[in-house]
């Protein structure tokens, strides 16, 4: 399986901000970083969510997201609910867990519109990742794993970057400049992160999930993260 | 030296079994190999909570080490255990020093795991695991509380690599999975994202806590002004708090802190600190 020009437009339109889950609302504890001091400016947040592309997302979404790929490809439900599972218990904030679980079932409530069945028990399931269901739309859209791989961290990264010029004075170049220099953290994670074991599964980061758990609290907020 | 130091490291084994025998918690099994012991069970507060020091008479662990704990609660059964120095970890020219620790509560059964710090000295190769296994209605207290390099004595952790786990699983599924990679000179020991140049961190998991503690945990933990940050969160089916600073002593007294609020409401039984715990 290669990419094609049929199956181009699917992973472009699954990594589109238009994808309808509502993922603009969370910022995944960068505004609170940003309330702290931690990220100030073009260079610091550059620092953020580079940092975080190539250590969380790098070690534990990209591996946890192949297996949850290879899973749905090998038709194995019950394999994708233990990846889900262990992708969800590894979000280190209350915050985190509900970004990802309503970004998850939104992702699996738009796939079962578009007729995936798969997608079904997944809309109101207690605990849903949004890597679970991308990597089936990835799976019935016939988009090759590290491609899916790619433009799943490629989101999330646009989300991060958008989420920043939110938060601070960030000029719509200083935006390209950041996207531009995630592509080669993108290629690497994604090299890493489809061979890494089993065992070397984890990025744990400690001042996100403090992040995470500061922002509850936090009393202007733009963000639900 | 005994045989159980071999030219690839000491290999330690223990293995804890808890019973609950009318009102009292014994310690039913116990079998060592390798230097692992405890000291003989207490009981502080009663012949309810079995309390247990767990010993490692080398007092540091090198490269090559193998160290297994395995406790079992049966269940009714209701056991603290801690240790009564912190863990080192010396530095390694090359193997890694493993230590896996697997805590298995069943329902009915209440665990508190509190032991020392686990402190990384720069150089250090290690992996270190803490699995905690809940049954049913099992409930859970406990902390981890990790060190890297030795801040009093200026060493930082610029090189050695440390791999932690902490997880906690009910039922066979997982409610809580910290998997911590601290490689020296890789930037999660510096980011604002990472360890924020803090040498110490710190976790304390509390599973089967009522809800409603999380607004008085904030508002007891207050860290002293300076570096130091500490979070609390009640994620689905378990509350973690966090610590993040220059101190692992400053760690486990804000950690006993918690403890001390957490203890009434998810074991119904007041604080009773471990003699252990004023050094």
């Amino acid at each position: 399986m290669s990419l094609t020009l049929s199956n181009l437009p699917r992973l472009l339109q699954l990594c589109s901000p238009s994808l309808p889950v509502g993922a603009y609302a969370y910022s995944q504890g960068l505004e609170c970083a940003v309330e702290r001091g931690w990220v100030r400016d073009e260079a610091s947040a550059g620092d953020w969510i580079l940092g975080l592309l190539g250590h969380g997302v790098r070690r534990l979404d990209l591996p946890v997201f192949a297996r949850l790929y290879r899973s749905w490809r090998a038709a194995d439900p019950e394999a994708a609910r233990r990846w889900n599972a262990r992708l969800y218990a590894s979000r280190e904030a209350a915050e985190l867990q509900r970004e990802d679980r309503h970004l998850g079932a939104a992702l699996a409530r738009l796939l079962t519109d578009l007729g995936i069945v798969e997608a079904e028990p997944w809309r109101n399931a207690p605990r849903v990742c949004f890597a679970t269901l991308f990597g089936l739309a990835a799976v019935k859209w016939d988009i090759p794993l590290p491609e899916a791989a790619a433009g799943y961290a490629w989101a999330w990264t646009e989300n991060q970057v958008v989420a920043a010029t939110r938060l601070l004075p960030l000029g719509q170049t200083a935006c390209q400049r950041l996207l531009a220099a995630a592509g080669p953290v993108i290629a690497s994670a994604v090299e890493e992160g489809l061979t890494l074991a089993d065992e070397d599964i984890g990025g744990a980061a400690p001042g996100l999930a403090l992040a995470g758990a500061l922002h509850e609290t936090q009393y202007s907020r733009l963000f639900r993260s | 030296m005994t045989s159980t130091a071999s030219a690839t490291g000491w290999q330690a084994h223990l293995h804890l079994g808890f019973q609950r025998q009318a009102q009292r918690t014994i310690l039913g099994q116990c079998a060592h190999r390798g230097p692992l012991q405890v000291q003989r069970p207490f009981y502080p507060e009663g012949k309810e909570v079995c309390h247990v020091a767990i010993l490692h008479p080398p007092g540091g662990v090198v490269g090559g080490d193998r160290l297994r704990i395995d406790a079992t609660l049966d269940s009714g059964a209701h056991a603290l255990l801690t240790t009564p120095a912190a863990g080192k970890f010396y530095r390694s020219a090359g193997s890694f020093a493993r230590q896996r620790q697997h805590l298995t509560v069943a329902t009915g059964a209440a665990l508190e795991w509190l032991p020392q710090e686990n402190i990384v000295y720069q150089g250090a190769r290690i992996h270190a695991s803490t699995r905690i296994d809940l049954q049913g209605d099992a409930r859970f207290l406990g902390w981890e509380i990790l060190c890297l390099g030795r801040p009093a004595a200026g060493e930082r952790f610029e090189h050695g690599e440390c791999r932690q786990h902490f997880e906690l699983w009910r039922d066979g599924e997982p409610l809580y999975l910290e998997q911590g990679r601290y490689t020296g000179g890789e930037p999660v020991l510096a980011a604002h994202w990472g360890l924020q140049g803090q040498p110490a961190s710190a976790t304390l998991l509390a599973a089967g806590s009522p809800p409603g503690l999380v607004a008085d945990l904030r508002a007891a933990l207050e860290p002293p002004a300076g570096e130091a940050r500490v979070s609390v969160s009640q994620l689905d089916g378990v509350l973690v708090c966090r610590y993040l600073g220059p101190s692992a002593t400053m760690a486990r007294q804000l950690l006993i802190l918690a403890w001390g609020l957490l203890r009434p409401a998810l074991l119904n039984r007041p604080p009773c600190p471990s003699r252990f715990w004023t050094t």
